[in-house]
């Protein structure tokens, strides 16, 4: 019980110290896993909107593969990233191992399939009267795809939530890719396993508590663009 | 006078059921035609036919003196000249205003032009009141509204209309019947309406089509229809007995 108050106290201690190494940590944890999230959301959102709403051969299939990958496990994302990345890898050459490009690479793999999934999700239960509303109105039938995006729009804000929950929070593939480096490849993640280690229960504990503060901040700003976009965003009452 | 629409051994079918069998049929530029006919008869499949919605299996069909290929220019460029009040009214998320405007910017229509002509329809149907309303929310005759205002929005030579009135209440049906009149008359526009009031129907429509199991029962001037029908079951369907 007394690590815990310990882990609380340090961690308050900890934010108010302005702590240059923890900002540091902190506002790489973010760039990477922001950027990660805008990556996977360029190619997953339009991806997941193809998926949906294109017959072709082998969609099923595709669709499988990507609801399984939802679950990748963020090591083995990593792990593959790593033997990509590595001297004797087929993108050795880089030297891109054990940076924050590596990192962000591995969480796109960790990141995209969620998006995507998602997203077709969202997509794919837009009813056929979406479409029609809109050609009937004159719509290209890229402005009509359009049209269903941005009706599925609750779908794939939950879709990006969700991703990027799980790529601040996870810790296999930027310890496997990324090495924990001090000053470079080190994330509020990575720090809380090295803390541990090194026996700082109550400083990881503090760390712990920044990373779910981050968590707690980024999900109101997103809840608070999503509030924007549905001023008449339609609440069930349960009476 | 060329035919805007003509279908010719028309069929549809969903799975191993013939939802819609039309032989032969021709609609002209400039009326109000007004097809009647029991639930699941294949109203809404012909009009979504006719309109490009949904493909046919067989048969020859000619839009706006264009026979059918199915390439999006084609379809683009007749579409651009018809508008629909579906069934349903689906509203996209958003104000009123987006809803109606809708149409009119996938035109490129500039912005003050937009606002002008969608404070116009609104007017038109009493829904200015309600332009920045959530569309979501209206209630089911409100969106019928608005749904009429936002396919008059695009000023279309022809107008589809599947039970436009079905939730609207008396005195704004006859206003709304009263628009639909004026609508053809002062624009021009070709109306096709669905509908299951028959009085309705007998007040606006000159030529109608009774629809029975996918194919076109009867059709013929709407006097005729109506005072002298031929199939026994037609007189059955207008006496409300079906
Ligand atoms: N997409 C579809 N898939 C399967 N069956 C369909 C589909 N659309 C229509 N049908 C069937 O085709 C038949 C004709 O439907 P349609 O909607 O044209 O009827 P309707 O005359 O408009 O009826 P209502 O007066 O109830 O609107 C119905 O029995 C319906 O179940
Ligand atoms: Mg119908």
């Amino acid at each position: 019980m007394d690590v815990i108050w310990q882990g609380l106290k340090e961690g308050f201690m900890l934010i108010l110290s302005l702590d240059q190494e923890l900002i540091q940590v902190t506002l790489l944890s973010l760039h990477v896993s922001l950027t990660a999230l805008i990556i996977a959301g360029i190619i997953g959102i339009p991806a997941g909107a193809f998926l949906a709403l294109k017959n072709f051969h082998g969609r099923r299939l595709i669709l499988n593969i990507t609801y399984t990958l939802m679950g990748l496990p963020p090591v083995l994302a990593g792990l593959i990233v790593f033997l990509f990345l590595s001297n004797r890898g087929p993108l050795g050459d880089f030297q891109l191992l054990f940076t924050p490009t590596a990192m962000i690479i591995a969480q796109v793999i960790l990141g995209f399939p969620l998006v995507c999934g998602l997203t077709a999700r969202a997509v794919m239960t837009q009813q056929q009267e979406v479409y029609d509303t809109s050609v009937m109105l004159g719509a290209t039938r890229t402005q009509a795809i359009l049209t269903l995006i941005r009706e599925s729009r609750i779908g794939i804000i939950a879709a990006l939530t969700t991703a990027l929950g799980r790529l601040i929070a996870e810790v296999g593939a930027v310890m496997m890719v990324g090495g924990n480096i001090q000053g470079k490849t080190r994330v509020l993640t990575t720090s809380i396993v090295l803390e541990t280690r090194m026996g700082h229960d109550s400083r990881a504990l503090g760390i712990g508590i920044i990373l779910l503060l981050l968590a707690f901040i980024i999900m109101l700003i997103i809840l608070k663009l999503e509030k924007r976009s549905f001023k008449d965003d339609s609440t069930i009452q349960i009476i | 006078m060329t035919a805007l629409f003509r279908l010719f051994n028309v069929t549809k079918n969903y799975g191993d059921r013939q939802v819609l069998n039309v032989e032969h049929l021709e609609i002209e530029a400039g009326h109000i035609y007004g097809i009647l006919g029991p639930n699941g008869s294949g109203k809404t499949t012909l009009l979504r036919v006719i309109s490009l919605l949904t493909l046919n299996d067989t048969g020859k069909l000619e839009v706006l003196g264009e026979h059918i290929h199915w390439a999006p220019t084609q379809l683009l460029r007749l579409r651009r000249q018809m508008a629909m009040v579906t069934q349903s009214s689906y509203m996209f998320e958003g104000s009123v205003f987006y809803n109606v405007a809708y149409g009119l910017k996938t035109r490129k229509t500039p912005e003050p032009e937009v606002k002008v002509k969608v404070q116009e329809s609104l007017e038109l149907l009493g829904m200015l009141d309600f332009i920045n309303y959530p569309a979501r929310k209206l209630s089911g005759g409100e969106k019928q509204k608005v749904a009429i205002a936002r396919a008059l929005a695009v000023n279309p030579k022809v107008l589809f209309l599947d039970e436009p009135t079905s939730n609207i209440d008396p005195s704004s049906s006859i206003e709304i019947e009263s628009y639909i009149k004026y609508i053809n008359e002062e624009k021009a526009t070709t109306i096709i309406l669905i509908t299951h009031k028959l009085f309705q129907a007998r007040k606006l429509a000159k030529q109608m089509f009774l629809m029975w199991d996918g194919h076109i029962l009867e059709q013929g001037p709407t006097r005729d229809l109506f005072h002298d029908p031929r199939d026994p079951r037609t007189r059955k369907f207008l006496k409300g007995e079906y």
